[in-house]
């Protein structure tokens, strides 16, 4: 993953090695916007992330994106996958993560959809196709959007890919587009 | 002061629940209204302690710090422990267990445990908002998660794995909502459900209707926990607290174990049925969290009412119903009630301290109930919070 280097952090009297992105990331790729047109909301009422590196330390989760890639933190210690991506494992306490590719396809585990009831932002977004994706070749288990598919058309079993996401205001997401 | 010091629920009161015209702060001054009038031996100035439950009063309301807006409200000066409790979907219990502690602790000897909230806004897409909020925000419900669609995925699993059907799912809500056509402070008190009609409401996430959903509901109430040494100035018919147990697994959906077997809940019942020295087999009635009718099927499994898989038997077949092995939700459940969060398990306490009295209506009266359990789910139904109450007296 050569756009992630290590670098020394020092807290107090104590250093330690981390990974982070090492180059600016790219300019977004054009994808169908499939959240709301519309602007962004107040911060207290926004669902998705703030992903700019004053505010996170997973920016480069958010870099990736942009780039089309799928990544996680894997804890160095015991080897972990872990998700949503972390700064400290839960099993060892370790901060030594290191960031990894996750499968980009996978199989429809569960689905429904909201036909009524959106949040704030999500109300001309229905109905709103969701569900949980096995990952090919990986335990994880995500939950998503589904694009390209109409809820009553939605199976158990479909394979869906992985897509990154450029939201109105330039942040990335994601979602799985379900290939019948 | 014993070690052991129990503690009992000796009476309350409840607001009328549903689509209220009135404040926060208002459903507060008619818990008060309520509970003084419930427990005519109670005195303010003998509230030493007030625990409040609301999932969400900055979301609701845009106001924090409700411990003493609702000492206000309600005529306390709480001098021993005054704070809220927050659990989502069981703040109210998390106001019960935290009185119970104190008092058990000797910390307290009177306390009133209060749950409030007010979900109907002028904008429900905020309200939305703040139930999808109690998710993982940015990384489930920017994708669209809220609780309808995760229950959902629950009951299709459910259904694909033990072949339960919509048909049962409705058993669960005409259950519920018949008895709620017993209960006044119900929501849903002057509606009829018949399974026909259920069946026909609009889906909401698929495969739940309407009629699989609990509602955004406005509602208050509150209970007062005492020192043993005190149950007999305010009550002839304490509800005993005798157990509890609870768990947390997990936040993010990706660390769900499973979406059909709900081992958070099995571990935090089984704590409770220890500490209570008792088993399934001796609950006369039950309070179980039904947010959708598909988790009062799950809770009768993992709780072991019934075997894994066959919940949908154990309603169809009546045996949660009056005249059953025990009677599940003879308040109305949260889908008949409707589920004002940190009220209803507020609600739920008053039910079982109200029946093991013989103060409801003879429609829903347990025929001399003992023992009774109370279970409160929050989230995505990883955390399990569970109470085991016995009739004083
Ligand atoms: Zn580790």
């Amino acid at each position: 993953m050569s756009a992630f280097a290590e670098v020394t952090e020092r807290k107090g009297s104590r250093t330690r090695k981390r990974r982070v992105a090492m180059e600016p990331a790219r300019a977004p790729r054009a994808v169908e916007p499939s959240v709301s047109p519309r602007e962004r909301l107040p911060y207290l009422l926004d669902l998705y992330p703030l992903e700019s590196p004053t505010q996170t330390r997973l920016a480069p989760f958010f870099d990736a994106l942009r780039e089309g890639r799928f990544v996680t933190t894997r804890c160095r210690k015991d080897g972990k996958v872990l998700w949503p991506p972390r700064i400290v494992c839960p099993a060892c306490h370790s901060g030594e993560l290191e960031w990894v590719d996750l499968p980009t396809t996978g199989r429809i585990y569960a689905f429904s959809a909201l036909l009524a009831g959106a949040p704030i932002g999500q109300e001309a977004e229905l109905p709103l196709v969701v569900g949980l994706v096995e990952l090919d070749g990986s335990p994880l288990r995500l939950f998503g959007r589904f694009l390209g598919i109409d809820w009553r058309e939605c199976r158990i079993g479909l394979p869906v890919a992985f897509e990154a996401l450029t939201l109105p205001d330039g942040r990335a997401y994601f979602a799985f587009r379900v290939k019948p | 002061m014993s070690e052991t010091r129990e503690v009992a629920v000796v009476g309350g009161g409840l607001t009328k629940f549903g689509v209220r015209p009135l404040t926060w702060a208002e459903l507060a001054q008619e818990a008060g209204e309520v509970l003084f009038r419930s427990v005519p031996a109670l005195e303010a100035s003998a509230v030493d302690s007030l625990f409040v439950g609301a999932a969400e009063p900055e979301r609701f309301a845009f106001q924090s710090h409700v411990a003493p807006l609702v000492a206000e409200q309600m005529g306390l000066a709480p001098h021993r422990i005054v704070q809220r409790t927050e659990l989502a979907c069981a703040s109210g219990q998390s106001a019960i267990r935290s009185a119970y502690a104190a008092i058990r602790a000797g910390l307290s000897d009177v306390a009133v445990a209060v749950g409030v909230e007010k979900m109907n806004l002028p904008s429900m897409a905020e309200a939305n908002s703040a139930m999808a909020c109690v998710l993982d925000r940015p990384w489930d419900a920017a994708h669209g998660l809220t609780a309808p669609p995760f229950f959902a995925m629950v009951a299709q699993r459910h259904m694909l794995e033990h072949g339960t059907t919509e048909d049962q799912l409705a058993d669960v809500s005409e259950k519920n909502h018949r008895f709620a056509n017993s209960n006044p402070t119900a929501q849903f008190f002057d509606k009829r459900f018949d399974h026909e009609k259920l069946l026909r409401l609009p889906m909401v996430a698929p495969p739940l209707r309407l009629g699989d959903c609990s509602s955004m509901t406005d509602g208050a109430g509150a209970v007062v926990l005492v020192a043993e040494e005190l149950v007999k100035k305010y009550t002839d018919t304490p509800a005993w607290i005798r157990g509890t147990g609870q768990y947390a697994d997990f936040h993010n959906l990706a660390n769900m174990e499973s979406l059909t077997d709900w081992t958070g809940l099995t571990r935090a019942s089984r704590e409770a049925f220890r500490t209570a020295g008792v088993g399934p087999k001796d609950l006369d009635l039950a309070e179980l969290h039904d947010c959708f009718t598909i988790s009062e099927l799950i809770e009768y499994e993992a709780i072991g009412l019934c075997p894994k898989g066959q919940g949908g038997t154990f309603v169809a077949d009546g045996r949660s119903d009056l005249g059953g092995d025990l009677v599940v939700n003879p308040r109305g459940g949260l889908l008949g009630c409707g589920h004002p969060l940190g009220a209803t398990g507020i609600a739920q306490a008053v039910e079982v301290s109200q029946q093991f009295a013989h103060e409801v209506d003879a429609k829903r009266q347990v025929p001399d109930p003992e023992w009774a359990m109370v279970h409160n789910l929050s989230g995505s139904a990883n955390v399990h919070s569970v109470m085991i109450y016995q009739r004083g007296g």
